[in-house]
């Protein structure tokens, strides 16, 4: 395995690096403590930097338009990405672009045009909507939001829960039973325009971190036949693929937050003195600073062999659970110890660690919880496979 | 969900130490409690909920006599000044949040923010939408 980065790796990371030292980080000195969005002006200015930069929108393919960067060099973009104040939810505020549901690239050249194009050109915003209140982490199992098929249209019935950014968005990605005999053959993902008759959003949920998600609901929502994304029946395996490859940007997010904590503990370990010596002499000090370089390197490196594991066409759904375990319970262990380091003011909203607490928490249930990613690997290692 | 609590006339009772000085949100209503504003006590600031009403309800020399400042004092919004007659409070460490599911819930049932948050300059992010009204409306 060759661990050395190419020289063009190496390139976007320092101007990532660079980018969100310079231009994110002193935004945020002026922003509330939980914000998640730029002022307009200030994120126009940004949008035109990374376009210029030729990194706006690098998880789009090129057959799609984009740069087509790579998913090692985005593992490896994605931990700097995330190390400013809103970094791990809101990374760079959106000024390298949304990426859109990664299913909706299975769209149609109809779907294309209506859809994922305006989505790409920034007119249009999306949501994807796989959880319902009976649960999340078994799609298969748990989807009861029912589809039935009425001449040219589907008239879906049922609801979604934790479904992120759907009061904001135009359209999403539904995934829906329309045959309750065939197990997880039976789920068929559609895509859904927010203002369909039937659609509402019954509240918005408030939850740990500074966003919220949304609580939907479908009465007699017809949905035209065409609108079925990839093959009737063929959601779940949409929806698998898709959730295993985004587990690894996910992962990598969460070690920049840990890295950026424990550079700012290490400062503070050095600056401050108690008992007539910096923190930085003391071994309870060092033991943490030494343990928190344990979770992020090897969180890093889980994540990365995910990635490359992908990038080479090999299977890598147990390498890429391993990574979002390793990196989302790593990171909530170095923000909690770097939180110790500095005593109260680790407490404050004048540093970012508090808000990271937070957020870094729901990582651990985001994505496939860890006790999810657990059994995936257990599947693996005992070679057995799930029930359909 | 909209805040449900009762409004509270702001008068001469009110005190700083009724008022906490927690991470939360607020609303402030005229006369005939039409709502004027929505407003939330931040990360940021001075005193929470209280230094934010006392800043919209009160006055220096009121501040000074309890031998307390706040930088935005004499900052208020058009729509605020002289007008502002009850207010409604609600601790809430998701503050930021909270805020925009009341404006939010408020654009929707209204098709607008209310007056004084129009003249706001710090604007929300863009607002959700919900397809549905309150009841009632």
């Amino acid at each position: 395995m060759d661990f050395q980065l190419s020289e063009e790796q190496q390139l976007i990371i320092q101007t990532v690096r660079r980018f969100i030292r310079d231009e994110i980080r002193p935004l945020e000195a002026d922003l509330d403590p939980d914000a998640y969005e730029l002022p307009e002006a200030e994120y126009e200015r940004l949008v035109a930097m990374t376009r210029e930069m030729g990194l706006y929108q690098m998880e789009v393919p090129v057959e799609f338009g984009g740069p087509g960067v790579d998913i090692v060099t985005r593992t490896l973009v994605a931990e700097e990405l995330s190390q400013h104040r809103a970094g791990l939810y809101d990374a760079a505020y959106g000024v390298f672009g949304d990426s859109p549901p990664a299913q909706l690239y299975a769209c149609t050249p109809a779907q294309r045009e209506k859809y994922l194009d305006p989505f790409l050109r920034g007119e249009r915003h999306a949501f994807f909507g796989l959880s319902e209140p009976s649960g999340g982490s078994d799609p298969a199992r748990a989807i009861q939001t029912r589809g039935v098929r009425d001449g040219d249209d589907w008239v879906i019935n049922g609801g979604k829960l934790w479904t992120s950014h759907a009061d904001t968005s135009d359209f999403g990605v539904l995934y829906v039973r329309t045959d309750p005999t065939k197990g997880r053959q039976g789920i068929t993902a559609f895509i859904v325009d927010t203002d369909t008759p039937g659609f509402q959003v019954a509240r918005l949920v408030q939850v740990l971190r500074a966003h919220y998600t949304t609580e939907l609901t479908f009465t007699d929502m017809r949905v035209p036949h065409e609108n079925i994304l990839g093959e009737e029946g063929g959601g779940f395996a949409l929806a698998n693929d898709q959730l295993a490859r985004n587990r690894i940007p996910y992962a990598a997010a969460c070690t920049g937050i840990a890295v950026w904590s424990n550079e700012l503990a290490v400062d503070w370990a050095k600056q401050r003195v108690t008992f007539g010596e910096p923190l930085a002499n003391r071994q309870a000090i060092q033991w943490m600073l030494v343990d928190n370089e344990i979770d992020i390197r090897s969180g890093r490196w889980a994540a990365l062999q995910a990635a490359d594991l992908s990038q080479r066409g090999e299977p890598f759904r147990f390498e890429s659970s391993m990574a979002k375990l390793l990196c989302t319970e790593g990171a909530g262990r170095v923000i909690d110890r770097c939180m110790q380091i500095f005593g109260g003011l680790g407490m404050s909203k004048d540093l970012p660690l508090e808000r990271f607490y937070r957020e870094v928490r729901i990582r651990r249930i985001g994505e496939g919880p860890s006790e999810v990613q657990r059994i995936v690997m257990a599947r693996d290692i005992l070679n057995v496979r799930s029930g359909s | 969900m909209p805040l449900r609590k009762p409004w509270t006339v702001w008068d001469d009772s009110v005190s700083s130490k009724s008022i906490p000085g927690a991470m939360g949100v607020y609303e402030l209503a005229d006369e005939h409690q039409q709502l004027l504003y929505i407003g939330k006590a931040g990360g940021r600031s001075p005193f929470g909920i209280r230094g934010e009403l006392f800043r919209h309800f009160s006055t220096s020399e009121r501040l000074a006599a309890e031998n307390w400042t706040h930088p935005r004092m004499g900052e208020d919004l058009p729509a605020i000044a002289g007008r502002a007659r009850y207010f409604r409070y609600e601790v809430n460490h998701q503050y930021y949040s909270r805020w925009i599911e009341l404006l939010t819930r408020h654009n929707e049932d209204y098709g607008t923010l209310p007056p004084a948050n129009l003249q706001d300059p710090e604007q929300p992010p863009r607002l959700g939408r919900y397809h549905w009204k309150s009841e009632g409306l």
